[in-house]
């Protein structure tokens, strides 16, 4: 294993995350070549990495190339190869095997993917790539969003684990969350079984209506819908799908791709990475949104929603009352509290349900609480207890929505400690 | 005249990260979320509270809202009635809260005072918030129509030592890299997690423009949502509350001097009345001088650690000298030494100050105080400077027109 590591290769610095998560390098004094296709690519992915930084300085640590020219040399140098390309389990093991060649023997080998199923990916590599590959899974952007899954295979060395989770901690101030190889690992597993009952209740609802009602208020800085958009519904579709293929759980029925987002996505309607087409929320040249309705495949105005409990527990957020408005969206009734019910019940369900198989047991809820916190801006499941008044009125809570209680949520101690500047995850919107 | 003790029972600091005003509250539930943390974390009890002062500039500019004290009455159902004091002084509006809440418990008014500082500023533009600022200078003459009016007149205070003494501008490019390095140890300051480096600082481009005249955004503190809630106690309440929180009085902190002047309020008034003088600024130097001497001490070396009020890096860059870390004009060499540094001989700002940890302006005196109680107590965490006994602290308000030097030991 890598003794330190002072050079590291980005495969993929084009894209997004391979230009943040290579700025996150450079920015902290590590010599980074930010390596794609073409040198053209690579440049532009500094750009990036120089605006999250606010920075033209980091361009110092930085060397920008292209695999043809320049793979062999970096490979030789660097103390870790961080691969970003695109979600493509082909892709990535041409690129392996090339990098099979030209690494040092202890250099630390990973990929920022968390839908493939990491076993496969390294297969046919030598024995020392097998021992120190591992995922690391950056989410975006890293400027701002600090989790960091670290998961390894079968063959992954422990000490490379314990080491590379040391260093994205200590030297890249990431929030690190050991979590277990399955697909979509903690994170990804726990926010898109939401997103996919959210845009499943769309049908019914409406998207403005959906958002409205599982608003920033309810514990998010964003709204779900417009996270989608945000993420890209292509990205939603691909991760929907390895979670409908490769996890199976009590809740998995909730995992669907609504025939209308099917739709949005084959028209090109896929969020802000198409912003004249739109996404589930289209925005007007006035500056006005006019949003996506399921029923008929086209943009429809604003409606406004308003509803009493939803705007009391705002007022409530307002003024800093926290666990009153959480108060007065358990006590609220009809269908519009419902569904906010359902969703939060749901929530701490799958999330307390999960422990063991997605994190370590011995971690309880609190690697998924820095997951959703740190990775979504979310607040965390315990802390969501908290705010229901303790883990006795979230059980009824589940009760009341037919869900089976996770053992461990019934004697959960997390939830009763106080939270400092839990605040932050409830927007008064 | 030896006065009573006033005696620091601790308090709680919000994140300086957050943006309150994105988050769409009202400057009321920043109080409150400092107010019911500082309990937690001090155990004090809503009845211990006799009074409560609150330090914040202009919440009637940023928030179309005065009378800040009379929100504190409803954060328990124990404080109707309480008397409520709110007070303004620029920058060194919670020093100022903190002088007052000291001399009604020196005269025995109160045995314990809550001192909140606090301010909401993200609701205004950039211009719109430079502007607002200007009211803390005589704003018709050195504001009105200017865009960033402070940035402008901390430049000029650089360009009045370049002129007396010599000014390198990579000495103040290095403040700022020291208080962002330190910011990254606290996990309540505003730029805790942002890129910086001493090469940043000293780069001048797109993304570190010229502000106004020498000063580049590097140079500047923070635009900053925030509030901190802290608790000022008698000797006799102290020692019940030691007692009762199973500690001993004597690990109490106490404010064991102060010091406090105004200056006239234009800045050129200012630098043209120190032109012979041996400070640029004597009515700061006088603020830090009376405080050393109602402490007992001599010099700046009986002190552990400074948290000083670099609004920009020419402030701290005066707080050098001001101090007595160098003689008049030198501060430079305080800064090519190291001593201002976490580990130096005389750290200064180890919280990150008004730069790295962020400058809510009507909170930051009650923020310097609650990180001096910190570093006495050893609970400082990452930032802790070992062993630190007395602590100084500088916040002004204005162009150092306010001054309130505050020393806090054991």
């Amino acid at each position: 294993m890598t003794q330190d590591i002072r050079k590291v290769v980005i495969l993929g610095a084009s894209g997004t995350i391979g230009s943040l998560a290579g700025g996150v390098l450079a920015q902290n004094g590590i010599q980074t070549w930010f390596l794609s296709r073409t040198l053209k690519g690579s440049q532009k992915g500094l750009a990036k990495a120089q605006k999250q930084a606010r920075s033209e300085v980091i361009a110092a640590n930085i060397i920008c190339g292209d695999y043809d020219s320049m793979l062999r040399e970096a490979c030789e140098q660097a103390d870790w190869i961080l691969e970003c390309v695109a979600e493509d389990i082909e892709i990535k093991q041409q690129l392996y095997e090339k990098v099979d060649q030209f690494r040092k023997p202890d250099s630390i080998v990973s990929s920022v993917t968390s839908s493939l199923l990491l076993e496969e990916l390294p297969k046919g590599r030598s024995e020392s790539f097998q021992r120190n590959f591992l995922s690391t899974h950056f989410y975006n952007p890293p400027g701002k969003m600090l989790a960091c899954e670290i998961c390894g295979q079968s063959q992954t060395d422990p000490a490379v684990m314990e080491y590379i989770a040391d260093f994205c901690a200590k030297k890249l101030r990431r929030a690190v969350i050991p979590v277990k190889p399955t697909a979509g690992f903690a994170g990804n597993r726990i926010a898109f079984l939401l997103f996919a009952r959210i845009t499943e209740l769309a049908v019914e609802h409406g998207v403005e209506m959906m958002d409205y009602l599982i608003g920033p208020y309810t514990g998010r800085l964003m709204a779900p819908l417009a996270t989608l958009d945000l993420v890209g519904l292509d990205i939603h579709k691909a991760i929907i799908q390895s979670l409908q293929s490769h996890t199976h759980d009590a809740m998995h029925n909730k995992l669907l791709l609504p025939e209308y987002v099917e739709t949005m996505i084959a028209n090109g309607h896929l969020g802000n990475k198409t912003r004249t087409k739109g996404g589930f929320y289209k925005r007007l040249e006035s500056g006005k949104f006019i949003y996506m309705d399921p029923a008929s495949g086209e943009y429809i105005p604003a409606f406004q929603p308003h509803v009493q409990f939803v705007e009391k527990a705002k007022e409530q957020i307002h003024l800093g009352m926290y666990r009153q408005a959480y108060q007065t969206i358990l006590d609220a009734r009809g269908p519009e509290a419902a569904i906010v019910h359902e969703i939060l019940a749901t929530y701490i369900a799958y999330a307390y349900m999960l422990i063991g198989e997605v994190t370590d047991e011995k971690d309880g809820i609190e690697g998924i609480d820095r997951v959703m916190a740190t990775g979504f801006n979310w607040a965390g499941p315990s802390l969501l207890v908290y705010m229901l008044g303790g883990r006795e009125r979230a059980v009824e809570l589940l009760r009341s929505q037919n869900l089976a209680v996770p053992p461990i949520l019934e004697n959960d101690t997390v939830c009763e400690k106080y939270t400092f500047n839990s605040g932050r995850f409830f927007p008064a919107r | 005249m030896t006065n009573p003790k006033t005696y620091i029972l601790g308090g709680y600091q919000t994140d300086f990260a957050r943006n309150w005003a994105r988050e769409n509250k009202h400057i009321s539930a920043l109080m409150r979320e400092a107010y019911e943390a500082s309990l937690i974390t001090t155990k004090v009890e809503p009845n211990d509270i006799k009074a409560a002062f609150i330090g914040n500039f202009a919440a009637e500019l940023y928030c179309m809202q005065g009378h800040l004290g009379a929100f504190f009455v409803d954060f328990d159902p124990a404080f109707k009635g309480l008397p409520t004091t709110r007070l303004e002084g620029a920058c060194a509006s919670s020093a100022l809260a903190t002088l007052s809440a000291m001399a009604h418990i020196q005269a025995g008014i109160y045995d314990c005072i809550a001192l909140v500082g606090v301010e909401l500023m993200k609701t205004a533009s950039p211009a719109q918030g430079g502007d607002y600022l200007g009211t803390a200078a005589w704003y018709e003459k050195e504001s009105a129509g200017v865009e960033f009016p402070f940035p402008k007149l901390f430049g000029k205070l650089g360009d009045v030592y370049d002129s007396r003494y010599g000014l390198d501008d990579k000495h103040l490019a290095r403040i700022s890299d020291i208080n962002y390095a330190n910011a990254r140890l606290n996990p309540n300051a505003q730029t805790r997690d942002w890129f910086m480096s001493y090469d940043h600082a000293c780069s001048n481009n797109q993304y570190n423009t010229a502000v106004s005249g020498r000063i580049k955004v590097t140079d500047c503190s923070q635009v900053t949502d925030g509030a901190v809630c802290l608790y000022l106690a008698s000797e006799s309440f102290a020692a019940d509350y030691a007692r009762r929180s199973g500690t001993t009085l004597r690990q109490i902190p106490v404010i064991q001097g102060w010091g406090h002047t105004t200056a006239p309020i234009e800045f050129s008034t200012k630098v043209n009345d120190s032109e012979n003088a041996d400070y640029v600024l004597p009515w700061t130097r006088k603020a830090v001088t009376d405080a050393y001497q109602r402490a007992g001490i001599n010099d700046c070396w009986e002190l552990d650690a400074v948290e000083t009020h670099d609004c920009f890096t020419t402030s701290e860059y005066m707080a050098i000298d001001h101090f007595g870390l160098t003689d008049p004009g030198k501060s430079w060499q305080a800064i090519e030494e190291g001593v201002i540094e976490i580990n130096g001989k005389l750290p200064m700002n180890p919280s990150g100050g008004l730069i790295g940890c962020g400058h809510p302006v009507g909170a930051t005196g009650a923020r310097q105080l609650l990180d001096a109680y910190k570093q006495v107590t050893d609970t400082a965490g990452d930032y802790q400077i070992q062993n630190a006994r007395r602590v100084a602290t500088l916040n002004i308000g204005g162009t150092a027109t306010a001054n309130v030097c505050l020393i806090v030991g054991l």
